[in-house]
């Protein structure tokens, strides 16, 4: 199994990359062996959807850099140590952190978009990462080998 | 002499909770917590099918949502007067000691014990023990506890499909029927739970542990090598060491909501419901008549006094540049000030051990969480007791369908002890949709503003007097914080250098 973990909160702005790509995804046919989550804002209890797969795939989206909508595929180990992705309390590092620290992981990979801003309480994105999210979904479709469903 | 003020800037991003605090000669003089988010949860439900409060309510928390769950059920049971089977009970008692063991575990070794490897101790002769055991994803309790509460809230997921945010139970009953698949399953959950507990948290077995029924006779058991090596013995050696036993006692004043309904005696609870009387040192019986809110310090529209929940409001009002300083209400007992949590849970209910520390040194920091590591023992023992009753009762009803028409208007409250202490539900019905919905939950009763008579909450009154002997770097706040389990990302400001701490889980 093959497990598609999307975090972040619709009603902060860009932090609501995560759940459109889950959304867009989950439009389109996928393999079987796929399984897509939106996790949201959730802490150590997301541990679980880490269970039963061989791969997790993690998505969420990072601070603002300068270049707003940019994907980035940083290594899993790089975000561990680096829990600054915004906007979630303990934040996704945190949690890949206590992953490791469990024991064997699943393989990972983590793909995020660039924030334009941090925006608390204001639902709905910045047009470059709207233009991302359907970037990403393609390039997850790619990973997943989702163009031969 | 040096009087500091607060620099409080209120970021909504950074933490739902701050604590501002003014330090004169390194002594803290004036608290106040701050609830910066404004949740919203009961103007939700306002014109809302009643049962609606079963989905939504349990999204008030990611750590407690089988008690919000529990309480808004018993609400409408109140309100319908319907009948539960005992099944049920013992299904819903069970899945909210799963949740209470996995607060309890993790606030300990994941949230509290990590302060205990700040550099300021590297000189203390139980550095290395500590960073052994605590550090985090390094230290072995910290692994182990990670892997072990992960585990021990699979059993609400046998019952109610997932945690956290789960809907499973309902009036008259739940939805799953205890099996023998499922009941062996949460045995096993259990089991390895309560083999971990007795051999690392604390070195022995658990009928041991709970039988300790003195100050005298623990600090004897705990010089035995295991015992002394265990995660509670190292922790009570640490924190006794920094004084903790004789720091933060807040409010005297506790109140218990009772703690699991008992599965026979409708109405009646396993542990019983109370408040404990600081003054006289009594416990009386529980009044719920007498819970009010108060919003004098608070960002709602104002109201002159306390108001009982049933005649409650939460109308978001915000006001900056007053004296209103958050967005959490004030409830009291009458006009008394109070404090829950396990320690409250335990000491109204009786628990020898809780009681004869608590006569010998009052409430403190080390105390709440002590008890806190002493409630997880007796959750465990009481979970495996609900699955023997499950086990021995298999074909007995889990729920008993509500007769047509009994979803009348009227009112009801539910209320049940949860994992960080008193959490009640009040609902009133007309016309078939909820009129009116309050939630007191226990970090409102914990983090209370002050009321309008100006007094305190509990842990404003009990960071008062702490010395601070490092402003830039406040371990003693951290400690005396993170012992009342904050339910929230805490942000604890300090001085007028903007400079910020913070304090999750």
């Amino acid at each position: 199994m093959r497990h598609l973990i999307c975090f972040g909160n619709d009603l902060h702005g860009d932090d609501g990359f995560g759940p459109a790509v889950c959304r867009r995804l989950a439009e389109q046919p996928l393999p079987a062996d796929v399984r897509v989550f939106e996790a949201g804002t959730r802490g150590l209890d997301a541990l679980a959807l880490f269970e039963g797969c061989d791969e997790a795939i993690v998505v969420d989206a990072a601070e603002p850099a300068g270049q707003p909508g940019r994907l980035a595929f940083p290594d899993a180990e790089i975000c561990a140590e680096d829990s600054s992705l915004p906007g979630h309390g303990a934040g996704v590092g945190y949690l890949l952190r206590a992953l490791s620290a469990l024991g064997t992981p699943p393989r990972l990979r983590v793909m995020t978009a660039e924030a334009a801003a941090l925006t608390p309480f204001q639902p709905g994105l910045s047009p470059p990462v709207e233009t991302a999210v359907e970037e990403a979904a393609q390039v997850l479709r790619g990973w997943l080998g989702a163009e031969r469903v | 002499m040096a009087r500091v003020e607060i620099n409080m800037g209120l970021n909504r991003v950074e933490g739902d909770l701050e604590i501002g605090v003014t330090l004169e000669d390194g002594v803290v003089v004036d608290a106040r917590t701050i609830g910066t988010l404004y949740r919203g949860f009961e103007q939700i439900l306002v014109g809302r099918s009643p049962r609606d409060a079963m989905v939504i309510t349990p999204r008030v928390c990611g750590i407690c949502g089988t008690a919000h769950l529990y309480a808004a059920v018993l609400a409408l049971e109140q309100a319908w007067n319907l009948p539960v089977p005992a099944n049920a009970t013992r299904i819903r008692n069970l899945c909210l000691m799963a949740e209470g063991i996995q607060n309890d575990l993790r606030q300990t070794f994941l949230f509290f014990a990590p302060d205990f490897c700040n550099p300021r101790y590297q000189d203390h002769p139980l550095f290395a023990e500590l960073m052994a055991a605590f550090e985090p994803f390094k230290g072995g309790l910290h692994r182990e506890t990670l892997r072990v509460t992960r585990r021990v809230v699979e059993i609400v997921a046998h019952f109610g499909g997932q945690w956290p945010h789960s809907s499973y139970m309902l009036p008259g009953g739940v939805v799953t029927p205890p099996d023998e698949r499922r009941v062996l399953a949460c045995r096993a959950v259990l089991d390895e739970a309560r083999a971990w507990y007795e051999r690392r948290v604390i070195g022995a077995p658990l009928d041991e542990w709970l039988a300790l029924d003195s100050a005298e006779s623990l600090f004897a058991w705990l010089e035995a090598p295991a015992r002394a090596a265990s995660a509670l013995g190292l922790m009570t050696r640490f924190t006794r060491s920094l004084d903790m036993h004789r720091l933060g006692a807040g409010i005297p004043h506790m109140i218990s909501f009772g703690s699991w309904c008992d599965p026979l005696q409708p109405g009646s609870h396993l542990l019983p419901a109370g408040f404990y009387d600081g003054d006289s040192g009594r416990v009386q019986a529980l009044d719920q008549a007498r819970i009010n809110e108060h919003v004098r310090h608070s960002w709602f529209r104002p109201y002159a006094g306390g108001r009982h929940p049933f005649e409650g409001e939460t109308v978001p009002d915000f006001q900056p540049g007053g004296d209103r300083y958050t967005w959490a209400k004030a409830p009291r007992y009458g006009d008394r000030v109070v404090q829950t949590g396990p320690l409250a849970e335990l000491l109204i209910a009786g628990d020898p051990l809780i009681t004869s520390l608590h006569a010998a040194e009052g409430g403190n920091a080390w105390l709440r969480q002590f008890a806190r590591v002493r409630r997880a023992g007796v959750e465990l023992l009481r979970a495996r007791r609900m699955l023997d009753e499950l086990a021995a009762n298999l074909d007995a009803p889990h729920y008993l369908a509500p007769p047509p028409g009994s979803e009348r208007d009227g009112q009801g409250c539910g209320m049940v002890m949860a994992a960080r202490g008193a959490l009640g539900h009040w609902v009133k019905i007309k016309d078939g949709v909820v009129e009116r919905y309050q939630i007191v939950t226990p970090t409102a009763w914990n983090a209370s503003p002050r009321d309008s008579s100006g007094e305190m909450g509990h842990w404003e009154r009990s960071l008062i007097g702490v010395k601070v002997r490092d402003p830039d770097d406040p371990v003693e706040i951290g400690h005396l914080i993170r012992s009342h389990d904050p339910c929230l990302v805490c942000t604890v400001h300090m001085l007028g250098s903007g400079r910020k701490l913070r304090f999750a889980p």
